[in-house]
């Protein structure tokens, strides 16, 4: 039987806990494998990547949309607490805001999700160089890109259409944070065509690049510090 | 032809005559039938009142929504059009590095007419013809323009182009919730609501590079620029601080003023505003359209 979250009716919200999955501090979960039919809080210290396994139909959607604003939330706080030494009051300002919405998102998702939420995550950015803002806003371009692919694509999938409304609530805030890097850095970038996020020719030129939920959690892979099972998320 | 009845039909359309498609191509099909009946008849010039009066019944199919898809397409992209001319004929002064950007907005738009025309044609429904668009906002010299400059203002340009963008990425999410019928069309749908999105930002850093206060976000902070009365329904709602789950009452988030460490209360708000961009509805979006339409 899986130990993966079930979707909750967010009137009927019991207050039972399920802890099979601590990543931030010393109590490291066991593989999932291990977790099956476990209700044992203890930690178990194995050699196996830890894996975090997303529940089928909109619950598993949101928290998929929570991981990445999580990840988002958390790379803006450490571009702030490192606060590169080149960051003008401008960006400064910019990246305050950028920060605040993700915060905003993550909170929204959080409380939406309710018993059904995730542990908070402790990220891997030793790939970042956020000792100058080139290194922080090229970091936040590829996260905010990968952002606005990964709304567009998990969009048609939820069930409820206030769920779609929501996320397409968040999902232009997103796109407007990725202009807003781009620009920073480098003015005026958007003069040149860029087929990595808007298609450049054919039946779907002029359109939003998009992602699924599979090739969203491999392109963020790098700052997980579990992988990741999407198999039970719904692909249409 | 009475237009009125034109689309009095339209919007009689039973909705369960509307099967679920699948293939990207052909997914109007079924409103084929509907499509010809209309085809069949010229859609006079001067379409822009009319469209106003059918957008107030409200959008019920996913052709409404093309439609009006369509209809902010041609504007967007006559707009950036006939800005570059004006910039190529000299009356308009693009600021060094502003042009490449236009013009890139400019190709975006012109796709999307593109993408929106051919999916109606291949769907063997009508396609819209293009409107009639004044973008002083005068209707051809009926009434007073309300942007006289706007082709030779670069500041007034950019105004209209934020308020445009601004109202597309509105129009485009009031819409979504319309298009759950067919995967392919409600993710096409928002992929060009992204890109709108970006424009939009892109517009509002232009802005601020030439020394407006505004945000690449919907703001309160944002200095206004919407005129009450004429204007003034493009942001109307933005500044929303709360938001619904389902089958829930309207959220306030507990706590997450507290989360926001750095800032006040007051800016966690202004913040909370902006981190959500806001629908309007079909009806909204045809009137603001209906501005620069004659």
């Amino acid at each position: 039987m899986s130990e993966s979250v079930a979707p909750i009716s967010f009137l009927a919200r019991t207050m039972r806990r399920r802890s099979f999955f601590r990543v931030a501090g010393a109590t490291a979960a066991a593989s999932a494998l291990v977790l099956t039919g476990c209700d044992d809080d203890t930690a178990t210290v194995t050699t196996t990547t830890d894996t975090l396994a997303l529940a089928s139909g909109d619950a598993g959607l949101l928290n998929y949309a929570y991981l990445l604003e999580q990840l988002e939330a958390a790379f803006y706080q450490k571009a702030l607490d490192t606060k590169a030494a080149d960051l003008t009051p401008a960006d400064l300002s910019g990246l305050t805001d950028l920060r605040d919405h993700e915060v905003i998102h993550r909170e929204f998702f959080k409380y939406a999700l309710g018993t059904s939420a995730i542990a908070d995550v402790t990220f891997n950015f030793s790939t970042i160089d956020f000792t100058t803002r080139a290194g922080v806003f090229a970091a936040a371009k590829k996260l905010e890109d990968v952002g606005v692919a990964a709304y567009i694509g998990v969009g048609k999938l939820f069930t409820s259409s206030v769920y779609l409304g929501l996320v397409a609530k968040i999902a232009s805030v997103e796109a407007r944070h990725a202009a807003f890097v781009r620009d920073a850095l480098q003015p005026n970038s958007a003069g040149t065509a860029d087929a990595t996020i808007i298609v450049a020719s054919g039946d779907y030129a002029g359109l939003n690049v998009t992602m699924t939920p599979l090739e969203v959690l491999a392109a963020v892979a790098p700052f997980l510090p579990f992988t990741v099972d999407a198999s039970q998320l719904p692909t249409s | 032809m009475n237009i009125f009845k034109l689309l009095a039909n339209l919007a009689e359309v039973d909705p369960e005559a509307y099967q679920r498609l699948s293939a990207r191509r052909g997914v109007l099909s079924s409103l084929g039938q509907l499509g010809r009946r209309t085809a069949a008849t010229a859609v006079p010039l001067g379409l822009g009142a009319v469209l106003q009066k059918a957008y107030g019944r409200g959008t019920k199919t996913i052709f409404d929504t093309f439609t009006l898809a369509l209809t902010l397409e041609y504007l967007e992209n006559e707009f950036y059009t006939q800005a570059l001319a004006a910039g190529t004929a000299g009356t308009l002064t693009f600021p060094t590095g502003t042009r490449a950007v236009i013009q890139q907005i400019q190709a975006h738009e012109q796709a999307h007419v593109a993408f929106f025309q051919r999916e109606l044609q291949t769907s063997g429904a009508a396609v819209l013809p293009k409107p009639n668009f004044d973008f002083t906002g005068s209707k051809s010299g009926a009434k007073a323009a309300a942007f006289p400059d706007v082709f030779t203002n670069f500041s007034t340009f950019l105004k209209v182009a934020q308020l445009l963008e601004d109202t597309g990425v509105r129009a485009y999410k009031g819409q979504a919730g319309l298009l759950m019928a067919d995967n392919d069309v409600l993710e096409a749908a928002l992929q060009i609501h992204a890109v709108e999105a970006r424009h939009a930002a892109h517009i509002r850093g232009m802005r601020r590079a030439l020394g407006a206060n505004v945000r690449d976000w919907i703001s309160k902070s944002d200095d206004t620029i919407t005129v009450v009365g004429v204007t003034d329904a493009v942001y109307l709602g933005e500044d929303a601080t709360t938001q619904a789950l389902p089958g829930v009452l309207p959220v306030t988030f507990p706590g997450v003023a507290s989360q926001v460490v750095t800032t006040t209360a007051e800016k966690a708000t202004i913040s909370l505003g902006e981190a959500f961009d806001e629908p309007i509805t079909a009806s909204v979006a045809g009137q603001l359209a209906g501005l620069f339409i004659y």
